[in-house]
């Protein structure tokens, strides 16, 4: 157990290493920034004090020990528009970004558990049927266009819900069911083909020769057991559940992280970007190491594989 | 690590059992290929038909006479579909031809799409046979690098780097094509892994074969259906992603247009021309949907079925 964890934990350092690396390599690409900074009529000389003074005159290699520095220190620098650090910037915009990835996470994992018990109880083939071609139809369709039918339908058409904005918990519909209906295919699929797993083995047959009643064998044996591979799934499918989040809240102007980098990317301003990069990544990797740890802890074969 | 699993894995063969000596996977008696085709399913030729449809729309619309996709006429301006036989699918806010626009933005988007695919089953199966058939050292810094590129969201990637370079469709292609190919390089991975020491493999190295030569004649051949067959169903995904990042203005650039481009710019019209935006969605919906059912015939689908089946004779 514990060389698993130590050997875990130092894959998830060493990722987040090569986001920073990455990262440091993009911002060192757009050049300095004082010609931003600086109104149009600085002269040179001021644009080379402030390079100088933000320390971009520095040798690469000094720069890159800085800037590891800084972020060490939770500096990742000043937007170059708003004159505020990015952390900042993008720390007040990250719970609407959450509210709306959890509420569909949430949502879209009820939906699928509940599909997907359904189809166990059941045994029926025509219901799995419908529910896995029921959802590849609506993964076809993409979230930003999804979202606009959806607006068309219950905003434009019968006036029921708010088309924009966060305002109102009623504003968090229309996203939450886009990204929810969005990701149902994906945990549908997981959650059953965990089951259909559990259901060829031995103990389970063990469990219906003493007679114990369909329900009883999956809510009680089968589900727990199913658990793990549905989690760990979960964990690397945040990253998708969070860009998509991103495009959605573009359509619904919805205050969150996708809003305010997207604004960044059209203003050149590359610290928020960075920072949203950074962050995400941080959290993306904090969860997995988390789901894996937990995964490790709860089934000791894990830890031994 | 090994527990990372993707969806493609879930789908992934053992090694082909009927191999030849020289390595190549035997194909089927014409007779039993024959018999297979016969017994496509109805959602495979469903699929098949809407592939084809936006294939043509691709090809054919520079065909089609009054084929301009940039001409403004804003005195022939947001036209609704079927009400001017000039323009068949109406005309957008600046009075350009949708079909036209339709056409080419089909043109373009499945352009960007295959090479993507292709950069990504490239890399992901290039590096996955190193990996495979080499092992150690080479073998754990290109799992790690598959690891790390895991790590990184790719929507938000690439907003990072339009941030520093500005928006293009050539940057969409690098970005997508440099972080999609874990898919490919687990499997091939995986299978130059298990052929590595089999006799055909062993054969020519013995007999002072190098190892680029056994890679490319013995290797390669039995990877190549399956990577087929992972571009197959990424192709769908990697659609989603390239419209998505249109949408946000981060794909190609106007006036050239996309589907997620489209369908952005109808978004400000939907109360008075809706059809600005669903045109270009069904489009994209055909093209999805019919990748998605014709490459099912190729994935696990079926199997799973089947385990379920098993699982409730048990």
């Amino acid at each position: 157990m514990p060389q698993y964890l130590i050997k875990r934990t130092g894959q998830a350092v060493f990722t987040l290493f090569c986001v920073l690396t990455f990262a440091f390599i993009l911002g060192r690409a757009t050049g300095k920034p004082a010609g931003l900074l600086l109104p149009d009529n600085a002269t040179p000389a001021e644009v080379d004090a402030l390079n100088g003074a933000l320390g971009f005159n520095e040798p690469l290699h000094v720069q890159y020990l800085t800037f590891l520095a800084n972020v060490l220190g939770g500096d990742f620098g000043m937007s170059y528009r708003q004159r505020e650090p990015a952390l900042v910037l993008i720390a007040e915009r990250l719970p609407a970004t959450f509210e709306l990835a959890f509420w569909s996470f949430l949502l879209g994992l009820v939906l699928a558990l509940l599909a997907a018990t359904a189809i166990q109880l059941t045994g029926s083939r025509t219901l799995r049927s419908i529910f896995i071609w029921g959802g590849s139809l609506r993964q076809s369709v993409p979230d930003f266009f999804f979202a606009l039918l959806a607006v068309l339908l219950f905003s434009v058409a019968l006036g029921m819900l708010p088309s924009l904005g966060r305002t109102s918990p009623a504003s968090l519909v229309l996203p939450v069911l886009t990204i929810a209906t969005g990701q149902f295919v994906l945990y549908v699929r997981l959650i059953d083909a965990a089951l259909s797993d559990q259901a060829g083995q031995d103990y389970v047959r063990t469990a219906f020769s003493k007679g114990q009643s369909r329900a009883r064998v999956l809510f009680s044996h089968m589900l727990p057991n199913s658990v793990l591979p549905v989690l760990t799934m979960a964990g690397l499918n945040l990253g998708s559940l969070l860009g998509g989040t991103v495009v959605v809240e573009a359509v619904f102007a919805w205050p969150g992280l996708g809003q305010v980098l997207t604004e960044a990317v059209s203003q050149r301003d590359f610290p928020i970007v960075q920072a949203g990069l950074l962050v995400v990544a941080l959290i993306f990797v904090s969860v997995n190491l988390a789901v894996d740890l937990i995964a490790a802890k709860v089934d000791p074969r894990v830890s031994l594989a | 690590m090994t527990q990372q699993l993707l969806p493609n894995e879930l789908a992934v063969p053992a090694v082909p059992s009927a191999t030849d000596p020289q390595g190549k996977v035997r194909r089927r008696p014409a007779a039993a290929r024959g018999k297979r085709r016969a017994a496509a399913s109805p959602a495979f030729v469903a699929g098949s038909v809407m592939l084809g449809l936006v294939l043509l729309l691709a090809a054919g619309g520079a065909l089609l006479p009054g084929y301009d996709p940039f001409g403004q006429n804003l005195s022939a301006a947001m036209r609704k579909p079927f009400t001017d036989p000039e323009h068949l699918l109406g005309t957008d806010s600046l009075g350009r031809d949708m079909l036209s626009r339709l056409s080419l933005a089909s043109f373009v988007t499945l352009g960007i799409a295959l090479a993507v695919v292709i950069l990504n089953a490239v890399i992901g199966t290039g590096l996955g046979m190193a990996a495979g058939y080499f092992g150690g050292r080479l073998d754990s810094a290109i799992t790690t690098l598959a690891d790390v590129n895991l790590a990184m969201p790719v929507v938000l990637l690439l907003i990072a780097v339009a941030a520093v370079t500005g928006p293009s469709a050539t940057l969409t292609i690098a970005t997508l094509g440099l972080t999609y190919w874990v898919g490919y390089a687990r499997v091939s991975r995986n299978l130059a892994r298990s052929l590595r020491h089999r006799d055909f493999v062993l054969a020519p190295l013995t007999q002072g074969g190098g190892h680029g030569w056994v890679i490319r004649k013995h290797i390669l051949p039995n990877v190549f259906s399956q990577t087929l067959i992972i571009a197959a169903t990424d192709i769908a995904t990697i659609i989603l992603i390239e419209s998505s990042l249109e949408y946000l203005g981060l794909g190609v650039q106007p006036p050239v247009p996309s589907w997620g481009s489209m369908i952005f710019e109808g978004q400000k019209y939907l109360g008075t021309n809706p059809w600005l935006a669903i045109l270009p969605g069904i489009v994209m919906f055909l093209t999805v949907a019919g990748a998605q059912f014709t490459s099912q015939r190729f994935t696990a689908e079926g199997t799973t079925g089947a385990l379920l089946r098993k699982g409730r004779a048990a």
